[in-house]
């Protein structure tokens, strides 16, 4: 893979997941070496055999998952692992500190208080600290990898102009994503890869987001929509006004009615962090309801009990696959059977009958096509689409009335994204009421029969999927007007 | 006066929350760093032990050789805590079972009774021990007399560690490594700080102050070797980690008041009451449950809880 | 050097790693001996005599090794939820409590109805005793391994308090023993658990309890529903509170079931063998402790248990009989410390494999 970027330039690589961004920039940042090729750094060649080697050669990376202590002030978290100038003090000069984290923080309008700790900061906060850390340690290439994807759209225009304000300083940004709207928003030149190679660079005021998705995906994509054509049934899921609190313990779901017909798709459209994954928690019993009415199929549910939501016919694909949607250390068998375990065929009374449950995983294996050497093996060592897979195949399995998705295609790879494209539609074929979150407009299009928008927690608009176009829904997501 | 009560209790609250200082000091330095080592009671008998041993065979006037005790106490320590951190951090062996083995190891029935059989150690007298060091003349002032100025010299070396360590976590670009060490990892070793440097250092530091908690029974409180001679003061550090918070300060005032505890029975015994002084020694880790339950919200635990990476091992994710 | 995580574990190294570690022990331990002018073999040969091969050390391997059993079995329960209960001493003394208590009150009533009585109050009361951590855990997520930890040291001052420094029902007030040093009650002869002699083989009621429980504990957790439930909930809490399992109700309920296995081996203590509330017979022996060691060599698995309870039974015994003068004191301890190192040390190679090569290339990621 060739690439290169210049000082002073914003250069935006662009890919799938799985085309090799993440491993570009861990190569970068030192944390893999190259097992071929090499890195010339303003004109020298270097190589890098640990974080701290890239670190000091000027490069700093902001990671999607923030690597941010949080019971330690934000000038705490920037000044962690400094070695130079007043970062080689034995004593911490807190003050000194403070104050030059400030003058950054006004520099490149981060707006943050340097005293505050990281745990009482919003996720966009936060992200403005790990770029104050970039700066503090004097990056002069920073590697932001999807930096909007915790972030409102105010916040990421705000980000946009730091970044910009970066590129005049003479720093190169490397800004990685896959969206199209956004690396047209903000970079110079763009660099797609694909499958691992670089594909092309193009400046970015040629690139039309067209352009870039074809080379994106290797070949023209249809944005011909495979929705509608579904006869939709009897409502099979209704929320009425429902509240939900968050983890920060602040309402996250605010006031939300929706309703999901049989053999419909409803996208809930949105940037991540505005309720979407706290409202499919709460549909499927994970998180109880402080005010509001779920009825799934007629039935009243009280809320909060998982048990109750499975037995009323509520299937769920959590976000997190490893972890809540399968007991990762547990058996593939396990986990095939991680719901359905009370009842019979495999339990009798208090017994589980272990050679029925090899039996059905291994028939269900079969049908979903989940490849894995056998029913015995860990869920942890299955690959991303193969392990949803799976889930998919359990979550039908229990014969549904809804099936709640909650961003079931995020990491990916195309066939995997594909595949599970297709077990939704014929979900919703078999006359199943699926309630697709996702943050993917695209993806949405592609699918769902009617969108809801979702934006701090509420629903801020519902368009017809025949009819709603990618402007108006990123404007609804932005929080922008109903009437526009 | 000096005889009254609370003085009496005080003054040997302080002598017998003084061991218990040291080793809380320690666990406090290794669980900071997210090392949990269970095996203090063990690393403070070997202490203890290897102290009394030096003190016997070092001729040398009293100070020096009551000083080369406390360095061979600690480094004995220190080399037994390196067996755990060379499991738990080296090997990612599980902290807790480790710990325990280590007790087993070097405890009561292991290395510490081993070695005070096979150096001979057992019904001798300490040749050197620590004492008073202020006159008489200023012991007998009223209520700060015994209290302040009837303590040997290792309890005012223990507040000097108190303020060391206090400053060192606070104040000092290591100290934030090694907490940032123990709050995340990940975070941490993304900065560039040698997790596994900063967590050895602190295991074995942890371990020589567990060892100077041990020879300050058989230099000073005991004063002679006699096999398991801290009954259970290594699990009571522990309990005192907790219960100060993870905070140096608080561990000075818990040590304290859990030696309070331990002197309260017998004085007021001595003043014609008799309770049982079960009672008293059972508060400690009553306390320390409860304070467990306190911390225990997610807002508490953020601000006065246990480090966040405490008890697990660190593997930096490559994919 | 790199270390990663085996995709799969050789059956033959669950095996291999136990012996092995065993093995390099003994090597530790004869460093240890030569460099303090022990001979070794000598004395590793007194060692197995004593513990396994000479008259009655068999049978008295098989008195040392039962409360290590129910200890260790008790740890394993709970570990299979990850939970770490390492109040088993403590839980163990509780159940040593209640059971003479029964025991005493009972006095009277048929042999069988005492001893069942005393099997039932054992488990009650280390359940009761571990189900405080077990609230604490479930409902206010408190750590279990402090609290239980915490508890063992309160209730072996109730002990001291109900024989030493009060005038309890189970302390003996009237005997001539009694009067020179504080102890408990005798217990009556109806509460004498029974025990079976196979060729000069003691075998006491409570080891062929634990053997029992060990058999209950694997079909409990290998067929049944509630321990696919505990199998979940252990890997992920998260995952089993989405399959809609009632995750609270079961973490108190295996540590109930933790404290009950340990109870019992209390109450074993009072009916087996030593026939009186022993206090510090009990609080010396520190079968809770080297219980969870018992767990971790036998990596959780409860048939293991039993036979690692044997083995160190065995040094435990031997180290008994063989204390005085010309033996090394502190030796069992220091090989088992030695062993339970080298197991440990020994579980890296199971889970994990070791790679020495200088390039990092990435794995490939199973989800990124």
């Amino acid at each position: 893979m060739d690439f290169e970027a210049a000082p002073g330039e914003v250069h935006a690589l662009l890919g799938e997941n799985g085309a090799g961004k993440t491993t570009l920039s861990n190569i970068l940042t030192g944390l893999y070496r190259p097992d071929e090729g090499t890195i010339v750094l303003f004109g020298e060649s270097v190589e890098f055999n640990s974080p701290r080697d890239a670190l000091d050669a000027g490069i700093a990376m902001v990671h999607q998952h923030f690597r941010l202590v949080s019971p330690f002030t934000v000038a705490e978290n920037v000044v962690l692992g400094d070695h130079r100038d007043i970062g080689r003090t034995f004593l911490l000069r807190t003050r000194e500190i403070e104050r030059r984290v400030e003058d950054l923080s006004q520099r490149y309008g981060l707006a943050v208080d340097p005293r505050a700790r990281i745990w009482q900061l919003s996720l966009g906060e936060q992200q403005r600290v790990e770029i104050l850390k970039a700066l503090y340690q004097d990056a002069r290439i920073l590697i932001l990898d999807e930096p909007t994807a915790v972030l409102t759209p105010q916040e990421a225009n705000a980000l946009f102009e730091t970044i910009r304000a970066m590129a005049e300083d003479g720093r190169t940004v490397i800004f990685i994503s896959h969206k199209l709207h956004e690396v047209k928003a903000v970079a110079d030149r763009v660099t797609v890869l694909r499958r691992g190679r670089s594909i092309a660079t193009v400046p970015a005021s040629e690139a039309t987001p067209r352009s870039l998705a074809a080379l994106m995906v290797g070949r023209e994509i249809e944005l011909g929509r495979q929705n509608g054509g579904r006869a939709i049934g009897a409502v099979c899921v209704e929320l009425a006004g429902v509240w939900a609190q968050g983890d920060r313990g602040v309402p996250a779901v605010k006031d939300v009615s929706l309703a999901v017909g049989g053999g419909e798709i409803v996208a809930v459209a949105g940037v991540a962090g505005n309720g979407q994954r706290e409202l499919a928690e709460t549909i499927a019993g994970m998180r109880a309801p402080i005010e509001g009415r779920i009825t799934v199929a007629g039935r009243n549910l009280k809320g909060g009990d998982p048990r109750e939501a499975i037995g009323a016919g509520v299937a769920y694909v959590p976000e997190d696959r490893l972890g809540t949607g399968v007991a990762p250390g547990l058996s593939v068998a396990s986990n095939v059977v991680l719901k359905s375990y009370r009842k019979p065929p495999v339990s009798r009374g208090p017994l589980l009958l272990l050679r029925k449950i090899r039996e059905v995983a291994t028939s269900l294996m079969e049908r979903y096509d989940v490849r894995a050497s056998g029913p015995d093996v860990p869920a942890w060592q299955l690959s991303g689409g193969n392990l949803q897979k799976l889930v998919l195949a359990r979550e039908f399995s229990g014969e549904p009335v809804v099936l709640v998705a909650a961003s079931p295609t995020r990491g990916l790879d195309v066939a995997g994204i594909e595949t599970v494209h297709t077990y939704l539609r014929s979900a919703a074929e078999r006359g199943v009421g699926v309630l697709l979150i996702s943050e993917d407009l695209d993806e949405i299009l592609a699918l769902a029969d009617r969108i809801v928008v979702m934006y701090e927690g509420a629903v801020v608009g519902e368009r017809d999927a025949t009819s709603a176009t990618v402007e108006e829904l990123g404007l609804l997501m932005a929080g922008g007007e109903e009437s526009v | 006066m000096n005889n009254s009560l609370l003085v009496v209790v005080l003054a040997s609250g302080i002598a017998y929350g003084t061991p218990l200082l040291y080793a809380a000091l320690g666990e406090l330095l290794a669980e900071r760093s997210g090392v949990l080592n269970l095996g203090v009671e063990g690393m403070m008998l070997v202490g203890a032990v290897m102290g009394f041993w030096a003190v016997q065979r070092i001729h040398a006037a009293t100070t020096l050789a009551l000083l080369g005790a406390i360095g061979v106490a600690a480094l004995a320590g220190a080399l037994m805590a390196l067996i755990h951190a060379f499991l738990v951090v080296t090997l990612r062996a599980n902290q807790i079972v480790s710990g325990l083995a280590l007790t087993i190891f070097a405890g009561v029935a292991g290395l510490s009774s081993y070695l005070g059989n096979d150096l001979n150690l057992a019904r001798a007298p300490a040749r050197h021990q620590f004492q008073e060091i202020f006159p008489k003349s200023f012991q007998n002032w009223p209520v700060v007399g015994p209290i302040l100025f009837g303590q040997s010299a290792l309890v005012y070396a223990s507040w000097g560690c108190v303020v060391l360590v206090a400053l060192y976590l606070t104040r000092t670009r290591m100290g934030l490594n090694v907490r940032a060490v123990g709050e995340s990892p990940a975070a941490a070793d993304a900065m560039c700080v040698n997790v596994t440097r900063y967590r050895y250092a602190h295991t074995l530091v942890g371990g020589g102050f567990a060892g100077v908690g041990g020879a300050t029974f058989s230099l000073s409180i005991t004063p002679q070797w006699i096999a398991g001679l801290t009954q259970g003061a290594g699990w009571i550090a522990i309990a005192l980690v907790i219960f100060a918070f993870w905070r140096p300060t608080l561990c000075l005032v818990g040590a304290y008041f859990f030696g309070a505890f331990t002197a309260l029975p017998f004085a007021l015994q001595g003043h014609g009451v008799t309770v049982a002084p079960e009672l008293f020694q059972s508060l400690p880790y009553v306390m320390t449950i409860l304070a467990l339950v306190l911390v225990s919200s997610r807002a508490a635990r953020l601000r006065f809880g246990a480090p966040a990476a405490l008890g697990i091992p660190y593997v930096r994710e490559e994919g | 050097m790199r270390v990663e995580r085996r995709l799969e574990q050789p059956r033959w190294l669950s095996l291999a790693v136990p012996l092995v570690s065993i093995v390099v022990a003994f090597v530790f331990a004869t460093i240890v001996l030569v460099a303090t002018h022990h001979p070794p073999l000598h004395t590793f040969r007194r060692l197995f005599d004593a513990a396994f091969l000479s008259n009655g050390a068999l049978s008295e391997t098989v008195v040392a090794a039962t409360p290590l059993a129910f200890t260790g079995l008790a740890a394993a329960a709970a570990f299979r939820m990850r939970l770490f209960n390492i109040g088993g001493e403590g839980q163990l003394y509780a159940g040593a409590i209640t059971g003479a208590t029964v025991a005493l009150l009972l006095a009277g009533a048929p042999s069988p109805i005492v001893i069942g009585a005393m099997v039932i109050a054992g488990a009650a009361g280390g359940a009761v005793l571990a189900a405080i951590p077990g609230i604490l855990r479930a409902f206010f997520s408190t750590n279990e391994i402090i609290t239980s930890l915490m508890l063992n040291y309160v209730v072996a001052l109730i002990i001291d308090y109900l024989i030493f420094d009060s005038h309890s029902y189970l302390r003996d007030t009237k005997g001539f023993q009694a009067s020179v040093f504080p102890q408990g009650k005798i217990l009556p002869n109806e509460a004498s658990w029974s025990s079976w002699t196979i060729h000069g083989l003691a075998l006491p009621l409570g080891a062929l309890l634990a053997v029992l429980l060990a058999v209950a504990l694997w079909g409990l957790y290998a067929g049944t529903r509630f321990g696919f439930e505990v199998k979940v909930i252990g890997d992920s809490a998260r995952a089993g509170r989405y399959a809609g399992m009632r995750t609270r109700r079961k973490i108190l309920a295996v540590m109930c079931l933790s404290g009950a296995i340990a109870g019992i081996g209390g109450a074993s203590q009072d009916g087996d063998f030593r026939h009186q509330l022993d206090p510090r017979g009990l609080t010396q022996a520190n079968y809770g402790y080297t219980g969870i060691v018992v767990a971790a060599l036998a990596r959780y698995n409860p048939f293991a248990v039993v036979l690692v309870a044997f083995l160190l039974g065995g040094l435990q015994n031997a180290g008994f009989t063989l204390q005085g003068a010309d033996f090394p004191n502190g030796l069992v301890g220091v090989l088992q410390g030695l062993i339970l190192f080298c197991a440990l040390g020994g579980e890296l190679f199971v889970r994990y494999r070791v790679r020495f090569d200088r390039r990092r290339t990435p794995a490939p990621e199973p989800v990124s």
